[in-house]
């Protein structure tokens, strides 16, 4: 499994520790858990015992990837359908 | 690998995690998701992901817990709690 700073924003999200780092509604800010559940809008992190649905669009989320490094991401950059933000750039040999 | 297979082989893992851990509604996102990733970029999804889901509900099986496997002559069969059985053929002798 290799979620590389580059490839994160179109590799698997569920599954990686998260932190939301800063957004447009105050209450979202600083919540940190593992994240469980995507939509095209939103993300779900498990943060103290509950799921907390958290807008894409208007958020920065903080990434741990399994090998440590932090990655910084807008969630803006994430805004797609959950199976369909893999093949936004590169790797199909259909574009 | 491409990421798509990576994804895939990701979710499989985080579906037999949720499973463990009686989470089946979670485990059966993360089997529609990795077979949704697999019929957009045409991959054929790997042995152990098909004979350990379901097709009829999509719950990653544990055999044992939400699964019965029984031997059959030459094949098995694999009842999931929703009722669909799944055989899979064995070479005998």
């Amino acid at each position: 499994m290799n979620v590389r700073p580059t490839t994160l924003p179109r590799h698997e999200l569920v599954g990686l520790p998260v932190e939301v780092r800063t957004a447009s509604n105050p209450a979202f800010e600083g919540i940190s858990g593992e994240c469980v559940m995507e939509t095209t809008q939103t993300l779900g992190i498990e943060s103290e015992g509950r799921v907390r649905q958290v807008p894409k669009e208007a958020a920065e989320f903080a990434w741990t990837l399994p090998s440590g490094e932090v990655v910084a991401t807008a969630g803006s950059r994430l805004v797609a359908r959950p199976a369909r933000r893999t093949e936004h750039r590169g790797d199909s040999k259909w574009r | 690998m491409s990421i798509a297979s990576e994804r895939i082989e990701r979710l499989s893992e985080l579906a037999r995690e949720a499973a463990a851990e009686g989470n089946h509604d979670r485990a059966r996102r993360y089997v529609r998701r990795a077979r949704r990733i697999a019929e957009r970029n045409r991959l054929s999804l790997p042995r152990q992901f098909v004979r350990y889901t379901c097709d009829r509900c999509d719950a990653y099986l544990r055999p044992g817990a939400n699964a019965r496997v029984r031997l059959r002559t030459g094949h098995v069969v694999v009842t999931c709690d929703c009722g669909e059985q799944d055989r899979y053929p064995y070479d005998g002798q």
